[in-house]
């Protein structure tokens, strides 16, 4: 799955970055490196993910969270 | 080589984390303005190093007072700022690099902070890096500080927010930080001005000791990356080190690195000669590295999947260094840490709320540089032309000179008239520049651009665009500087672009003249239309030119990092608003006079009826009114033929501020004092539209709004956009600007004039 299929409130591991090779390489200075644990906190009006990676809160678009393959480790209750 | 140990006790004194007394290093330096970053006016050089958001801009004020100089890097388009530091007995140059989140640039910005920490062959090569590090987000700025400990040159932490981190139940240890680290780490509070002596003792230390032992280059031990990597990087070390044009000009840990992830960096290896061994021996270093990694001590969970990239590999283990750090140095109250931030985010980028508060912060912007800047700035005006004009008036005829000469027409009416133009932009100018420190300041800005990122991309434009194109509703010349935000050179020079088509508040005040004389009650509507026609020729001008010039652009994927909010500072607010203004008053100043003074020379150049006196030559018998005359030919297909017309049009490409006195002048009537109330100056205006135009006279004013909406909108938006995008760009635009306003304009006339 990827990120698109995450809700608020969402936590999930990331897996692997998709994507050519200057998008991989912003996210991973940003944070997002294999293995982190990326919490979902909102949805912003048109569609895009607001994360917390690390202590770092991230705003993220649909096409980037399409790039952000994950694990679900806790749904939404 | 082998794993260094990363716990070198290298760390010295640290101070408390919350000193009480303001530090002493913090007075302001004197310190002229310079034209250009001068190398050899200080015995040293420190650079601050910082991702973005981390308070380093706020740190470099601190330290180096208001003294200092905001200015292009010598042959770069990359604005720094530079200023003095006071070290107790020593000033070293301080230089406030670029924000960035990596040494692997993606932005001519970040280029410049790589290039100067890494390449020795670059003048201005700082002696010493303060790399500022956000305790409130210590893994993310602990990844950067991984790399420039690779660059070559000491390196002196300062930890910031330790007070935000706090708040939310994480206990940065400095001192642990710092032996972690393995170099000194100093906590400070730059918007209180407290750790800076502090700082300054520690970099005074650091650079007496590099002094004395040579430049650290030898020393750039990096970060232990763990076993895989630091075999395979020590070989190509090895080679490096034994092709001396290499070895001499940039770190060889660095460079191995850079060539095992075929980083940016990798490509300043062309110019230099002997490097076949290093380019042979790069990929099977590169397919060891690879195949290595994932066997060894996978640093996080998932390693293994990422098997085909080294930069991946690299990437992981700096964060695994990071994560060590980290452990080392930090206490945490809980896991998931909600803080009052991310609840405000809740609703301020909420599905439901999100576009209607920003909808109603920008008409916050909006209102505050309208309605709140008019009246300072007619106060101003009328100061200027009353008490100020006649005061200078005064003078000259008393030291002999008068008023009426070539020499003193020229200094009331050129230098002195001038001068005020620029100034009445003051007011405005300076409520623009807080509002965007405001916005800046408080966290804001980053959630607005995230809410109409989507928006913006109908447009083909990314959401931070919408700050350039909002401000320019206000005026364009911020806006244009405001595109710097951007960080794609493309969208830059495309925003660049298509700010001219914002209507400026300037605009608005002649819709708004010619709106009520000739359309009386529909006046609002009539006005209203030209903001609708901004946005359509914003959305239409902007596909157009991605579609022949920009074609091919890819979009930049939105990925935004989101400060916390908090509370802007006084302090902060003010000076990024004195600077901003200072270099506005720098750049436009010249321009403005200068334009003044020359629409004045053409005007008292007499070309016909006899040499009137200069500044009574009526403008009808003036080389600028032969010249109105000359061009107003052109304008008849749209509706307005006339020398009237063209004259305002002429000024109005000086300022739009200016049309409405043009008006006035070529009708020998009295300026209005309220463009609502137009007085003598109406019935002139109908009578030449109506006989211009044959009688279709409010289709031939809504063809002269179009033209005035769509044309260059001043001298000084065209003096920002060559400080921006360039002469050539500068001169495509206004192409592209005129021929769009008279195609349009022509279109509404010709086609109104058979409707109505």
């Amino acid at each position: 799955m990827d990120l698109r299929d995450c809700r608020p409130a969402d936590r999930a591991r990331l897996n692997r970055i998709e994507g050519d090779r200057q998008q991989r390489r912003r996210l991973m200075e940003l944070g997002f490196v294999p293995g982190q644990i990326l919490r979902v906190l909102g949805r912003g009006a048109t569609g895009g993910l607001l994360l917390a990676v690390g202590d770092a809160r991230i705003a993220v678009d649909v096409e980037t969270c399409r790039a952000l393959r994950v694990d679900l480790i806790r749904a939404a209750a | 080589m082998a794993a260094r140990p990363v716990t070198s006790p290298t760390t010295r004194r640290i101070p408390s984390p919350q000193p009480t007394r303001p530090a002493p290093c913090c007075e302001p330096v004197t310190d002229g303005p310079v034209g250009e970053v001068d190398p050899a006016r200080h015995d040293a050089r420190v650079a601050l190093v910082g991702n973005p958001n981390v308070g380093k801009s706020t740190l470099f004020n601190a330290v180096t007072g208001a003294r200092q100089h905001v200015g292009n890097w010598p042959g770069k388009t990359v604005h720094v700022a530079t200023g003095t530091w006071r070290l107790g007995d020593r000033a070293v140059e301080v230089v406030d690099l670029p924000g960035t989140y990596s040494l692997l640039p993606q932005s001519p910005d970040e280029e410049l902070t790589r290039d100067l920490l890494v390449d020795r062959g670059l003048a201005g090569r700082p002696d010493l890096a303060v790399v500022v590090v956000d305790a409130s987000n210590l893994a993310r700025n602990l990844y950067l500080l991984a790399q420039v400990l690779e660059a070559g040159v000491p390196v002196v932490v300062a930890l910031t927010m330790v007070d935000v981190a706090a708040g939310r139940g994480i206990d940065v240890d400095a001192e642990a930080l710092g032996r972690a680290v393995g170099v000194p780490v100093v906590p400070v509070v730059p918007r209180q001005r407290r750790g800076c002596g502090e700082l300054a003792a520690e970099v005074a230390h650091a650079l007496s000791h590099a002094a004395a032992h040579g430049r650290a280059d030898a020393a750039a031990h990096g970060v232990d990356l763990g076993q895989p990597v630091e075999a395979v990087v020590a070989d190509l070390g090895v080679l490096i080190a034994a092709t001396p044009a290499v070895a001499e000009r940039f770190p060889a840990r660095w460079l191995a690195l850079e060539l095992l992830t075929e980083g940016p960096g990798a490509a300043h290896l062309a110019d230099l000669a002997g490097t076949e061994a290093i380019h042979a021996a790069v990929p099977v270093a590169r397919r060891r590295l690879i195949e290595a990694a994932p066997g060894d001590e996978p640093a996080l969970p998932g390693d293994d999947l990422f098997d085909d990239d080294a930069e991946t590999v690299v990437a992981e283990r700096r964060y695994a260094w990071v994560h060590g750090v980290v452990a080392a140095s930090v206490r945490r109250a809980g896991e998931d840490i909600v803080t009052w931030s991310d609840r405000i985010d809740r609703v301020l980028t909420s599905r439901l709320l999100g576009l209607p508060v920003f909808l109603l912060v920008m008409w916050g912007v909006f209102e505050a540089t309208t309605r709140v800047a008019a009246p300072l700035q007619s106060g101003l005006q009328s100061l200027l032309d009353g008490p100020v004009g006649s005061g200078v008036g005064w003078l000259l005829t008393r030291v002999g000179i008068g008023t009426d000469g070539w020499v003193g027409g020229l200094v009331l009416n050129g230098l002195v008239a001038g001068v005020g133009q620029l100034l009445t932009f003051v007011p405005l100018m300076a409520i623009m520049f807080v509002l965007l420190a405001l916005l800046e300041d408080s966290g804001y800005m980053a959630r607005a651009a995230f809410v109409v990122d989507r928006f913006m991309r109908l447009i083909g434009l990314p959401g931070r665009a919408f700050l350039p194109l909002i401000v320019g509703f206000g005026c364009n010349v911020p806006a244009i500087a405001g595109t710097r935000i951007l960080s794609d050179t493309r969208q830059r020079l495309l925003t660049s672009l298509l700010v001219p088509y914002v209507t400026c508040s300037a605009r608005l005040t002649v819709y708004v003249l010619l709106a009520n004389v000739f359309f009386g009650s529909s006046a609002g509507t009539a006005v209203f239309a030209m903001y609708v026609l901004s946005i359509a020729l914003i959305i239409l001008i902007g596909l157009g030119l991605r579609r022949t010039l920009f074609r091919g652009h890819t979009r930049e994927p939105l990925v935004l990092e989101l400060p916390a909010y908090r509370r802007p500072t006084a302090r902060v607010v003010g000076l990024q608003t004195w600077q901003k203004l200072a270099g506005f008053l720098k750049t436009a100043g010249g321009i403005i006079v200068l334009t003044v003074t020359a629409v004045w020379l053409l005007s008292s150049i007499p070309v016909r009826g006899g040499a009137g006196t200069p500044g009574h030559t009526p403008v009808e018998q003036s080389l600028f009114g032969a010249t109105a005359r000359t061009i107003a030919p052109a304008f008849a297909p749209a509706g307005y033929g006339d020398w009237h017309a063209s004259a305002a049009l002429m000024t109005g490409f000086v300022a739009k501020e200016a049309v409405v006195a043009t008006f006035a002048q070529t009708y020998s009537a009295a300026e209005p004092s309220d463009v609502h109330r137009a007085g003598q100056l109406g019935p002139q205006l109908v009578a030449t539209f109506t006989h211009t135009s044959g009688g279709h006279t409010a289709v031939a004013v809504l063809a002269f709004m179009v033209f005035l909406l769509a044309y260059t909108p001043c001298m000084a938006t065209v003096a920002a956009q060559r400080a921006e995008i360039g002469t050539r760009w500068t001169l495509v635009g206004m192409g592209i600007q005129l021929a769009v306003a008279w195609l349009l304009s022509v279109l509404v006339f010709q086609v109104g004039s058979l409707l109505w």
